[in-house]
């Protein structure tokens, strides 16, 4: 449902690469919904999600020329944008008390599986399939999406091998994927 | 790896969702470039996100868009050579915290002045009260012991009248018959003037006796009943004008007289 009935991909890119502020409304009104809803589920505070989705707004635009459509599409780069943003917040020291993921002192080791319970957790639709995988599976899928660690963070702070990291990602990946097609 | 087993290896999911390492992201980007099925599923596999989080999207505030868009506005205008060229990043969150705890104390800080004066003003307000309510408390006092005098069932009111000296004065005698007591009422007197004093007599055996100075200074707000010196008896009182002090015999002018 990428609602560009207005402008296609590419022209919305073109004129967000020259600064056309119509063009930015446009892709405000588009995915700004979609955008809070991610942040929203890491983010416990409607002012601090709204903020962060504010200044999310503010980067895509000062950054646009980083997109490359050649890597991925337009709603990619900005919800990995906007995801990196917040989790970037949520670490920054002032803010640890808002965050509905507890990154407690940012190490991988504190992890808690915070999601297990929470319905609320659907960003892009994943949590509901995440509860379905194998906790030490799914624990790796949420420590890299939502709490933003490297492969090699994660391998060494669980003391796995990173190949072994790598495996059990894509094993979960192919999991979801699967479940994704049943539903 | 062929294109097979690259999509089906789980790489690309998470590719798109930003998961992967530098490395992999280059060994993605480069299978792009070469194959177009791996293309066109990672476009599919973004549409699928995509569509997850528009069905699970959430409508921020309606004025999030006006601020969003006067913000990259300010970008804008504010600092047009910066466009292409490094990030600026409009909104710390520090900042903004900083901002937001600097006009929190502000506002306490003014919170506290107007609490301030008000509790002064009200501190003010509450000392004027009880000085007046002391002083109502004073005044109720001499008047209860005024009408205690005049209310006693021994009490004998014996009436001074003017004399010539002064026709329009009066004054009030309460004599005790059980007690001796004697009090003068000096209300109708007119202010005696400085340097001198009234002195009340009690006429005994036909000679006055001094029976003591009144006060007609006004100590409180009005002038009370004195307590003067007891008498077993007297045939009658007289008030005279004499020095401050008094005298032991009558020197000045009889100002009022009553006979019991």
């Amino acid at each position: 449902m990428p609602q560009l009935s207005k402008y296609t991909e590419d022209e919305l890119v073109a004129l967000l690469r020259l600064k056309d502020e119509a063009a930015f409304g446009y892709l405000y009104d588009n995915y700004a919904g979609a955008l809070n809803g991610v942040v929203s589920r890491m983010v416990d505070d409607q002012q601090l999600s709204e903020d962060i989705l504010q200044e999310a707004f503010v980067k895509i635009w000062n950054n646009f020329e980083h997109y490359d459509h050649t890597k991925g599409r337009l709603f990619t780069w900005i919800v990995n944008l906007t995801r990196n943003l917040t989790i970037d917040v949520l670490r920054s020291k002032g803010f640890k008390k808002q965050q509905k993921i507890s990154t407690d002192e940012n190490s991988v080791s504190n992890y808690h599986d915070k999601f297990s319970t929470s319905e609320k957790f659907d960003t892009i639709g994943l949590q509901k399939q995440l509860t379905l995988l194998k906790p030490d599976q799914k624990q790796l899928i949420d420590l890299a999406y939502y709490y933003g660690y490297t492969q090699d963070e994660i391998s060494k702070a669980l003391n796995i091998p990173l190949g072994t990291v790598k495996t059990r990602m894509r094993s979960a990946i192919i999991e979801l994927r699967k479940m994704m097609h049943e539903t | 790896m062929d294109t097979r087993e690259i999509i089906s290896s789980g790489i690309l999911e998470m590719y798109a969702m930003g998961i992967t390492t530098e490395a992999e992201n280059l060994q993605v980007q480069e299978w792009l470039r070469i194959y177009p099925e791996v293309a066109a599923e990672l476009s599919h596999i973004e549409i699928d996100m995509e569509n997850f989080a528009q069905s699970n999207a959430l409508t921020p505030s309606p004025d999030l868009k006006s601020k969003v868009l006067r913000s990259v506005q300010q970008v804008h205008f504010a600092a047009p050579e910066k466009i292409g060229g490094k990030v600026v990043n409009m909104l710390p969150f520090w900042k903004k915290l900083a901002a937001a705890s600097v006009l929190l104390l502000l506002l306490s800080a003014v919170t506290n002045l107007v609490f301030f004066n008000k509790y002064q003003t009200a501190q003010k307000t509450l000392t004027e009260k009880e000085e007046q309510l002391l002083a109502i408390e004073d005044s109720k006092k001499g008047i209860e012991a005024d009408m205690e005098v005049v209310h006693n069932k021994y009490s004998v009111p014996v009436a001074l009248q003017g004399l010539p000296a002064a026709p329009d004065a009066a004054a009030k005698i309460f004599w005790m018959k059980n007690t001796g007591e004697l009090y003068v009422d000096p209300s109708n007197l007119p202010d005696a003037p400085s340097g001198k004093q009234y002195q009340l007599w009690a006429i005994v055996d036909g000679k006055p006796v001094d029976a003591g100075m009144i006060l007609t200074t006004k100590k409180g707000n009005n002038y009370r009943i004195q307590k003067m010196k007891s008498f077993g008896k007297a045939e009658a009182f007289a008030i005279t004008l004499e020095k401050e002090g008094g005298n032991p015999t009558p020197e000045g002018e009889m100002y009022v007289m009553g006979k019991m």
